[in-house]
């Protein structure tokens, strides 16, 4: 797709054999909040690395702005801004003089915008870095990435060391990105909660593949736990397409589909003799349903 | 906080099951039915949706794309949505039809269930829909 700021087609790693990511084919666009959900250890922080280009995939190839991830030119590097799960400050200035730093590496750099969120972020600028909390070193390695507003934001795990305050904070700053429409922020994280709030789409990793990807919206509204209470005996095999889990005895059954259409009920009722409800499911029901 | 903010008009919650352009149509739509959103009434813009209620802009215009392709909202150049002055601005048949049908399903099952034919079904909406014309 030519207008797809991160595209990855059939992206595999795999270290001394061990396969980490395998198979991954995905896009986004312009204007979207994509969050990249996975347990830890599926995959999420080789796969933004591999989009970024910061290492080589071992099979298959992405893109970002339509440039290869390994072979980005400058012009396009100044457009995206990162923030990496381990922080790269160094360690012996201070927040302002990182913030300067960072800021001079950048043609454009807007001053008001980071001076405004230190403040309501309220990150102690006077202090060396070393001296920084975990959550405090979060917030400035943010602030190094927004500074020259990117219009690809890439975060890894961004709200893990922020307290509740902080991470609606921050939050909000996502949000704020996102009513822009021609910007584009991809970002992982383990929290269902915050992923619910700003994405508008989803990915999500398992054991180093994408088991689902698309709009939140359409996820919830596809994944279902079906009830069916049957007026005779079920038969040994439900028959039902797309089920993820299912528990039955000799009349009754839940089954949880994933690719489910209004009009199933009607039919499933009709051939299995049975009453149908149907339930949507909360994406903390939906991801664990979908590790089952 | 800003304690001139005008109260919440919307009860979004991100963590249910049903997405959250869903839950904002419903509550539009009700509101307007109870007459609490009257003709002219205005509606927050999406981004100050999006900024009180902490959640993704596109869902908010998605609801609201809805809700104006439905006929329930009017979109003003410049200026915040609007309730549409006029009882009659029901939008489309199509659209109309479109949201009784999860009901027409619900019926339909309950009338296979009782071995009722679409004839008998038939006249006794035809009756019901009499009785209150």
């Amino acid at each position: 797709m030519s207008d797809a700021v991160v595209s990855a087609s059939h992206l595999g790693k795999a270290i001394q054999g061990n396969a980490i990511l395998r198979d991954i084919s995905v896009n986004a666009t312009a204007g979207n909040v994509v969050g990249v959900i996975g347990k830890n250890g599926a995959g999420k922080t080789t796969l933004l690395e591999l989009l970024l280009g910061f290492s080589p995939p071992t099979s298959g190839s992405s893109t970002l702005f339509g440039h290869p991830s390994l072979t980005l030119p400058a012009s396009i590097k100044q457009r995206i801004g990162f923030v990496p799960q381990q922080d790269e400050l160094v360690s012996y200035i201070t927040g302002a003089q990182q913030l300067a730093l960072t800021g001079s590496l950048y043609p454009h750099w807007n001053r008001a915008l980071i001076d405004r969120l230190s403040r309501t972020w309220e990150v102690p600028l006077g202090q060396r870095t070393e001296t920084l909390s975990a959550g405090e070193r979060q917030k400035l390695s943010t602030l190094l990435a927004l500074g020259h507003e990117p219009q690809l934001l890439v975060l890894d795990e961004p709200v893990s060391s922020l307290d509740p305050i902080a991470r609606r904070q921050f939050l909000q700053q996502l949000l704020e990105i996102a009513t822009d429409e021609s910007r584009t922020v991809l970002f992982s994280t383990h929290i269902v909660s915050d992923l619910e709030r700003v994405a508008n789409q989803i990915w999500i990793v398992r054991e180093g593949a994408i088991v689902w990807h698309g709009d939140l919206d359409s996820l919830k509204e596809s994944v279902v736990r079906v009830s069916i209470r049957a007026h005779t005996t079920l038969p040994d095999s439900l028959g039902i397409m797309n089920a993820l889990t299912c528990r039955a005895d000799a009349t009754r059954a839940t089954v949880v589909v994933s690719d489910w259409h209004a009009d199933a009920a009607g039919d499933l009722a009709r051939r299995l003799d049975a009453d149908i409800e149907v339930e949507n499911l909360s994406l903390e029901d939906i991801f664990v349903e979908l590790h089952a | 906080m800003d304690k001139h903010a005008p109260p919440r008009i919307f009860t979004l919650q991100p963590s249910s099951g049903v997405p959250i352009y869903r839950q904002l149509i419903e509550q539009v739509r009700r509101m307007v039915a109870s007459g609490q959103l009257a003709p002219g009434a205005e509606l927050p813009s999406v981004r100050e949706i999006s900024a009180e209620y902490s959640v993704n802009p596109t869902t908010i215009s998605k609801a609201y794309g809805l809700l104006e392709a439905e006929g329930l909202l009017q979109r003003n150049r410049g200026k915040p949505m609007t309730i549409p002055a006029g009882r009659r601005n029901l939008g489309a048949l199509s659209a109309r039809l479109k949201q009784v049908e999860p009901q027409v399903d619900a019926l339909v099952l309950a009338a296979r269930q009782l071995e009722l034919g679409a004839d008998e079904l038939t006249s006794l909406i035809v009756r019901k829909m009499g009785d209150h014309s």
